[in-house]
């Protein structure tokens, strides 16, 4: 009788005790996930709701966290269609050696292309497509933010499926694995790491289109969309410093969350994918991740999916060579019509290029050079204290660990929330836009060469490090022989990064619009924004172009070679 | 032809599993003339046998392996499965990798049940087959660990769960025990010997890659040994010792010397090489290479057998050989069959100054032909600088069976250990030196 009672108690202990598990995590899990349906269900009948004339955007704090959320749904949509364009482009180009050789320089050109320079011919186009609801205007800005985030991540990617060790794509072969499983299993975890960090510096530098994109006013149309962005250009149309300062406030907070929440947990998880037995010294963790591991309900939903996902698909031999015919002939398919569209743009472009006289060439080849100068002189600039600092940061463990957070944050806030203060302050001072525009580049570029000098001098070796010291080697020869070259590699990707930025700057930097006032200097960036400002496409068009070029070029000419020089003289990995 | 059952040992001429026939592959080399690795090379695996392919690293015994399995397909000749020619992969093999190949990021159990999965199994089939397959190998307990935190010896017994999950027909093992410890080593060549033996069971066959002389005696039933550059079968050598084998017992260490009379006969050969048209190769071995042999020779009274240098030096055979070739090349030892012995020049070398090693070593290398070539273009040319190209193509021309890229590296070291020429490794001109 006593046993059974014990055994009874036991089995209700036990229960009692698996449903204590079911602890706060599951609870506030559930919570956000019903707050994200009801989030999705809001944002729908944003979308189809009746197109505005021009939004209403109400100062007030109350209604600050609901145009932080507009905001960070509009950069995490642009974010999924990022990662699919990523998977499908990337993966195609990595497996039809006939497609690759159109689709990898094509990627080389699109990444050259200043994002803004697209802004008006899509806004205009979309907004046509969808003239009775805000949809047209919401897809417009997703796609100018896809624009800035896809294509270091699809580059990211296709490198990865491209080296994939020779071995362990033998074993797939070898196993037969279908061209699933081998996504699955293969390809897709290991590109996960560099996916992973490239998908971060991109929803960082989404930031930035997002805020000019949300602001976005066409001649005398207003193409604003309710968020932060324009919220920010309110509060500084109206001079209200309160709002201005929530408006910061609510990015900051929007940035951390995100980094602590989603970011931080994503690449602890993603350790799992290290392919080298060593690396990477320092554990990655995160808070979040631990507590998400430890809830229940995740854990019965990862099993039901895991069984869902294990039925067996009998094979058939005939059935799997008829669908990789299939999927020959569908890329094939695909191909022609990518080459197909390819040249009926080009014979657009060149339509809209042959109105443009050729004075106005020419005009646009010295606004060229102008902004090719900012561009270089913004770079030198970030790194005249860029270079000094990131050394002091990544060579100092104990600095790096306090600031390297910070430094994060701080470069994933998008430069043009900070513009019109910045431009109030030149104005006072009495600085022109042609020399402030440098500063409002730097605003956005510097982070890069900064980041990537940290990043060079935690990698610098201890053992070179201790020889200097013991060689006693003063601080300027240390910095000659030692530092400098052992940071050029990253020196050099962060110029690059940082120089691409501020091209894309270019365009809203040298082209203001302050209290109702435009400002403006000659330049490329200038030119394409009054173009767009006046409706000339073609004027738009020349511009656009001519930037691409340039930037194609000097990356031909001048990047690459660098690079090229970086990683044969000063790779300490070799 | 009378049916043939795979059963007892004793069948060792039924009729192939799979088998090649004229067999040439080769890679395409950036520019010029492609590489040859195989040559002519006809091979049969028949039922119930172990098969080990045997010689010096370069001698394409990977390759072969990967031909037999349909991952590479040959250049010329025909690959025949089961008397048919072989289309795509082979059907129903193992195979396991030197590097193991396991999925950093799977689970033990994982990179079992991928390629069971990938089969189309039913799941409790999956399951029931990976966890007896991880019991055979005596991975019991570690189902749930990853890769990064087994040892290589563990690895491998992953790598090998595996291949036997799939009960294949073949299991083909590329070098798979050259990253293991030698203890490990030991028990996973009987465990796998077990494993094959159990005659009611798959793999009927194995056919295994190795460079390790003793490895062969113990495990195979025949020998097949590959001539390297481009790779060739020299000869097959038939193993009929008594299983279980011992390591010490008489017939295994005969069979062990004969191995060794045969690849030194073949590696180093006594008669040298008539110096004709063609210029001679020259080894790709380091000068600090060859030095190192002649002061590890001038400390054991100037002679030892060689594959004794190569177990103190603990060097693979193949690697070493190149070394002794280079040595040789140079008139600084000599090999009388298993012997390394110092040649009087190579003593006096070995008791040199450093400088006076560096005019010896000039004098030496300048009588080679591939040095004068480069020397006579040299002085033709107005500024004395040659490009790496045009001295690649100068090497192409001459020793088309090399991989030049390779010889033009070796060329280099020699050259700079001379002091005789200089290389700019950014503007990649040669230069003269002396």
């Amino acid at each position: 009788m006593r046993r059974r009672v014990t055994n009874i108690f036991g089995a209700a202990a036990a229960f009692l005790d698996r449903s204590r598990r079911f602890g706060w995590i599951d609870a506030a899990l559930l919570l956000a996930a019903l707050a994200g349906a009801f989030g999705v269900a809001r944002l729908a009948a944003e979308w189809t709701g009746a197109l505005r004339p021009a939004v209403e955007i109400d100062l007030s704090l109350r209604a600050l966290p609901r145009y932080t959320l507009l905001s960070l749904s509009r950069g995490l949509a642009a974010y999924v269609l990022s990662l699919l364009f990523t998977l499908g482009y990337g993966w195609w180009a990595a497996k039809d050696p006939l497609a690759e050789r159109v689709l990898v320089p094509l990627l080389d050109v699109l990444q050259s292309i200043p994002v803004l320079g697209f802004m008006p011919g899509l806004v205009l186009g979309l907004v046509a497509l969808f003239p009775h609801s805000n949809a047209g205007l919401e897809l417009a800005s997703i796609v100018m933010i896809f624009t800035g985030q896809a294509w270091n991540m699809t580059f990211s990617f296709y490198h990865s499926v491209r080296s994939v060790p020779r071995d362990l794509g033998e074993v797939a072969t070898l196993n037969r694995f279908t061209g699933w499983q081998r996504f699955r299993w293969v390809e897709l975890p290991f590109s996960a790491i560099g996916l992973v960090w490239n998908s971060m510096m991109s929803v960082a530098g989404g930031w930035f289109f997002l805020m000019v994109s949300e602001a976005f006013v066409l001649g005398d149309h207003d193409f604003r969309l309710p968020g932060l962005g324009s919220y920010m250009s309110v509060a500084v149309a109206r001079g209200d410093g309160r709002a201005m300062i929530a408006a910061v406030v609510a990015m900051t907070v929007m940035i951390v969350a995100l980094d602590q929440l989603l970011w931080r947990p994503v690449v602890a998880w993603s350790q799992k994918f290290r392919v080298e037995e060593s690396g990477q010294a320092e554990a990655m963790e995160s808070w979040f991740l631990d507590l998400v591991r430890r809830s229940r309900v995740l854990h019965w939903a990862r099993g039901a999916l895991g069984h869902a996902s294990r039925r067996p698909r009998p094979r058939r031999e005939r059935a799997a060579r008829r669908s990789a015919a299939l999927a020959r002939a569908a890329s094939l398919l695909l191909f022609v019509a990518l080459l197909g569209g390819l040249a009926a743009g080009g014979a657009a472009l060149v339509h809209l290029l042959r109105a443009l006289p050729g004075a106005e060439w020419l005009a646009l080849g010295g606004a060229a050079f102008l902004t090719l100068g900012r561009v270089l002189v913004s770079t030198a600039l970030g790194t005249v204290w860029a270079l000094p600092a990131g050394l002091a940061i990544g060579l100092s463990p104990r600095l790096s660990r306090v600031l390297q957070p910070v430094v994060q944050v701080v470069a994933s806030f998008p430069a043009p929330m900070l513009f019109p203060a910045v431009i109030a302050v030149l104005a006072a001072a009495g600085v022109g836009l042609g020399w402030g525009s440098m500063l409002l580049m730097l605003l956005g570029t510097q982070w890069y060469v900064l980041f990537n000098v940290v990043a060079g001098a935690t990698a610098i070796p201890a053992d070179l490090r201790e020889a200097a010291r013991v060689y006693r080697l003063g601080t300027l020869q240390r910095f000659r022989e030692l530092y400098f070259p052992s940071v050029f590699p990253y020196l050099v990707t962060g110029w690059i990064t940082a120089a691409g930025g501020a091209w894309n700057a270019s365009i809203v930097s040298e082209y203001v619009t302050f209290r109702g006032d435009t400002l403006m200097t000659d330049g490329l960036g200038a030119r394409i924004s009054a173009a767009a400002a006046a409706g000339r496409f073609p004027a738009l068009a020349g511009a656009v172009s001519v930037m691409a070029l340039v930037v194609v070029l000097f990356n031909r000419l001048v990047w690459r070679r660098l690079h090229r020089v970086a990683e044969e003289r000063f790779s300490l990995t070799r | 032809m009378a049916e043939v059952m795979p059963t007892p040992r004793a069948v060792a001429n039924g009729e192939p599993l799979c088998e090649l026939r004229h067999v040439d592959k080769e890679f395409p080399q950036g520019s010029g003339t492609p590489l040859k690795v195989l040559s002519d090379v006809s091979l049969a695996i028949r039922p119930d046998e172990v098969v080990a392919l045997l010689g010096p690293s370069g001698c394409g015994k990977s390759t072969i392996l990967r031909v037999l399995a349909g991952l590479t397909q040959a250049t010329r000749g025909e690959v025949r499965w089961h008397g048919a020619p072989l289309e795509g992969l082979v059907p129903g093999i193992g195979f396991v990798f030197q590097s193991f190949a396991l999925y950093p990021w799977m689970s033990v159990t994982e990179n079992v049940e991928a390629v069971l999965r990938a089969k189309g199994l039913p799941p409790e089939e999956v399951s029931a087959r990976a966890a007896r397959a991880i019991q055979t190998v005596g991975l019991a307990g570690f189902e749930e660990a990853f890769p990064r935190e087994l040892s290589g010896g563990m690895k491998q017994r992953v790598g090998m769960a595996r291949a036997f999950s799939l009960d294949p027909e073949l299991l083909f093992m590329d070098e798979p025990f050259s990253q293991v410890d030698a203890l490990t080593a030991e028990s996973l060549r009987a465990e796998v010997l077990d494993i094959w033996a159990a005659k009611d069971r798959n793999p009927s066959s194995i056919v295994m890659v190795s460079h390790d002389i003793k490895e062969v005696a113990y495990m195979a039933d025949r020998i097949v040994v590959l001539d390297a550059n481009p790779g060739r079968v020299r000869t097959v050598v038939v193993n009929d010792l008594p299983r279980p084998r011992d390591y010490r017992s008489p017939g295994l260490l005969q069979l062990v010397d004969r191995l060794h009379d045969i690849i030194t006969g073949m590696e180093m050969p006594d008669v040298p090489v008539p110096a004709g048209a063609v210029i001679e190769p020259i080894p790709a071995a380091t000068p600090s290479e060859i030095v190192g042999l002649l002061e590890y020779l001038d400390a054991r009274q100037g002679r030892e057998e060689v594959f004794r240098i190569a177990s103190d030096t603990h060097r693979e055979f193949g690697a070493l050989i190149t070394v002794v070739n280079a040595a040789e090349l140079l008139d600084l030892v000599d090999t009388p069959r298993r012997m390394v012995v110092l040649s009087p020049e190579g003593q006096a070398f070995v008791r040199a100054s450093p400088e006076d090693r560096i005019t010896l070593w000039r004098e030496k290398i300048v009588k080679l032909r591939v040095f004068q070539l480069v020397k006579e273009a040299l002085a033709r040319d107005e500024r004395h600088e040659l490009s790496r190209e045009f001295v690649l193509e100068l090497l192409a021309l001459h020793l088309p069976d090399e991989s030049y890229e390779q010889v033009f590296d070796t060329f280099i070291g020699w050259a700079r250990f001379a002091d005789l020429f200089s290389y700019d490794d950014q503007t990649e001109t040669v230069g003269l030196q002396h």
